[in-house]
């Protein structure tokens, strides 16, 4: 088949059966743009039940279908089943490309599914653009620590798959379509055949600190924190304003904070009202993950690439300057 | 006894790769290169079970010759043997032509029980590699391990721990199992003198596009990627914010801090 051949759109809606995780839907909501241009038709892919009031933001987001998956295999997420359902669907129905969130159970079977299929997987691109002359999609997104930006193709294979942080692309639902084609399919994925099962679950104690994707302040840290000891400053910072902190990578590499605060494209996206960065570059990577209404940047160097990206700059000691906005503030109060 | 693979990268120090500013390409030449640091946490779960269960330790990696260095330092903190895959025709490729490449080398070597990869690479920084691998080897598949609770050779399974965004997911699986390691509870281990010694002796069993069995040299290096880099080009930079200078600290913040009162912003 050649790559022409292959048509429409699909995109993972993975679920636990109350609630469709966001990232299905933000990903509808872009793809429905892309398939405008490409001319091709968006589907849906959900597998097993899904809620029928989640079913409904699905469809409001512009979609043309939904391929609904049901079957034996599919109670508890496990890489062989679903890997498998994409991989059979795909042989079906021949999609030019299929997105899937890039949560952790996301990102454990698309590139699988990829290697069934003897395809390409691409991972966090930041921005999806279509060339009608070669008919590829354009998957773009930071390289080499954000000093280029690399656009990624598919010049030959299909399906183009990708995974894509949620967050990533704004959830702008433009509503549900008069005609929504429904496909049932069922694919029994024999539960002996699991290799690796789901046992038991324990939850994490939640801590409200480490959910930052909707805060609407925040208190970036960067790798200019001297050591641990400085921290609590900019906690307390945060908690004036009424926010949280968050960092870049190389303070989750030091293990002064955990991964889940890490800013940018391999990290948390993050869409604040304020975002203060202190002892931050401005590495693409990090800032690509910020769209914030008003962007403060304190730096000792005065060439930082971070303050392109500001609307206000402070050059000078990050801990200083800390210190100073917390006196202020509570001068204030 | 276990038969465990790791696979690790060299990855350049991306910090320090600069573009050429009138070619636009990248320069690598003189760039320090450095082990995948979450390459290390797999294999610092690997040897703790080899440690556990006997049996050997192979660590492999595709890239240039130079890439043998991080062989050697693997072979200092316990892989028993190593392996690299080299030559010019893999260049270009992206994970599913480089999985395909690491696994007709592996398959070189014998059955693995465990094979071990690290979350993701720093350069690349996909976390594609270790499902694909997995693929292909026909194996299970654990990724993001906190924790590895038990292996039982004898009945086949492994049992361990996923980290997931909420909480921890306790999993059993069948050997053959390739697992993705989380840093938390394996911590890299520092080569004591013995290990330095050895790792500096050891062989190292090259393989190229010449010396493995069934390679389709087809499925290798660019022509085999699924994915290519057609072109590359510099972010734009957005023009710099307003930089408030008021002659002190003290008296810029407190200029900052009126102006973002104004706004509404704080
Ligand atoms: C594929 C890939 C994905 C990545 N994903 C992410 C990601 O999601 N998120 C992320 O953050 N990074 C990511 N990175 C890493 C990214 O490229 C940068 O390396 C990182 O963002 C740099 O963090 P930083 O600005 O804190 O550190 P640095 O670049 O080390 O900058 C520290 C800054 O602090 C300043 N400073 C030092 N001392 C002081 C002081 N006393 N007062 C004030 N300023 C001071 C310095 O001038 C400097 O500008 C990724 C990299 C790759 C290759
Ligand atoms: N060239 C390579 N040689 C050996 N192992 C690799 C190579 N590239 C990636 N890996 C393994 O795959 C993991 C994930 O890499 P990546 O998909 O690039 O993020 C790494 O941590 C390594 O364990």
């Amino acid at each position: 088949m050649e790559k022409r051949d292959y048509k429409n759109m699909w995109v993972y809606i993975e679920h636990d059966g109350k609630k469709a995780e966001p990232v299905g839907l933000e990903l509808c909501c872009e793809i429905r743009k892309v398939c405008d241009i490409t001319g091709d038709k968006l589907y849906a892919v959900i597998i097993g039940d899904l809620a029928e009031s989640e079913q409904t933001l699905v469809k409001n987001c512009g979609v043309d279908g939904i391929i609904y998956v049901s079957g034996t295999g599919y109670e508890y997420y496990n890489t062989d089943a679903y890997s498998n359902a994409f991989t059979v669907l795909s042989k079906k129905y021949n999609p030019s490309a299929i997105f899937v969130g890039a949560t952790v159970n996301g990102r454990d079977f698309a590139p699988r599914t990829a290697v069934q299929l003897d395809t390409g997987c691409t991972s966090d691109a930041m921005q999806i653009e279509y060339d009608p002359k070669t008919g590829d999609l354009e998957f773009i997104e930071p390289a080499v620590g954000g000093k280029i930006m690399a656009v990624i193709t598919f010049p030959k294979l299909r399906p183009q798959i990708g995974t894509h942080r949620p967050g990533t692309f704004k959830y702008a639902p433009v509503g549900a379509k008069e005609n929504i084609e429904i496909i049932k399919e069922q694919i029994d994925f024999p539960v002996e055949n699991i290799r690796c099962r789901h046992l038991s679950f324990a939850e994490y104690e939640f801590d409200p600190e480490l959910e930052i994707a909707d805060c609407d302040v925040i208190i970036g840290v960067g790798n200019g924190l001297s050591d641990e000891e400085q921290l609590p400053r900019y906690r307390e910072l945060a908690k004036l304003l009424g926010g949280k902190i968050g960092c870049t990578r190389p303070l989750f590499d030091r293990d002064i904070l955990p991964y889940k605060l890490q800013i940018g494209q391999s990290g948390v996206i993050i869409k604040p009202k304020l975002y203060i960065s202190f002892g931050i570059s401005g590495a693409v990577n990090h800032v690509a993950g910020i769209t914030a209404d008003t962007f403060i940047a304190v730096n000792n160097d005065p060439e930082a690439q971070i303050f392109n990206y500001c609307d206000y700059g402070i050059v000078g000691d990050m801990d200083e300057v800390c210190d100073r906005m917390i006196a202020e503030i509570k001068a204030k109060q | 006894m276990l038969n465990i693979l790791v696979c690790v990268k060299q990855v350049p120090d991306v910090d320090l790769v600069k573009m050429d500013p009138e070619t636009g390409n990248l320069v690598r030449e003189g760039v320090p290169t450095l082990t995948n640091p979450l390459d290390l946490n797999a294999l610092e779960a690997a040897v703790q079970m080899k440690e556990k269960y006997g049996g050997e330790l192979t660590v492999i990696t595709m890239g240039p010759p130079m890439a043998e260095s991080t062989l050697r330092e693997c072979l200092a903190v316990g892989a028993t043997k190593a392996a690299i895959v080299t030559g010019r025709p893999f260049g270009g490729a992206d994970t599913l032509s480089t999985s395909y490449s690491i696994v007709k080398a592996a398959d070189m070597l014998g059955k693995f029980d465990l094979i071990f990869c690290g979350k993701e690479s720093v350069d690349g920084a996909t976390g594609q590699m270790g499902s694909q691998l997995a693929e292909r080897f026909d194996a299970s598949q654990i990724t993001g391990c906190l924790l590895i609770e038990e292996v039982n050779e004898e009945e086949g399974y492994i049992i361990a721990q996923r980290e997931m965004e909420t909480g921890a997911e306790t999993v059993k699986a069948t050997l053959p199992c390739l697992l993705t390691v989380e840093k938390q509870n394996y911590r890299g281990r520092i080569p004591n003198l013995k290990g330095k010694l050895a790792s500096k002796k050891a062989a190292i069993e090259t393989f190229t596009e010449n010396n493995i069995d069934g390679l389709d040299l087809n499925k290798i290096g660019e022509p085999g990627s699924g994915t290519i880099v057609p072109r590359i080009y510099p972010p734009d930079l957005p023009e710099p914010g307003q930089i408030i200078d008021e002659g002190s600290t003290e008296k810029s913040v407190a200029k900052l801090m009126d102006m973002l009162a104004e706004k509404g912003a704080i």
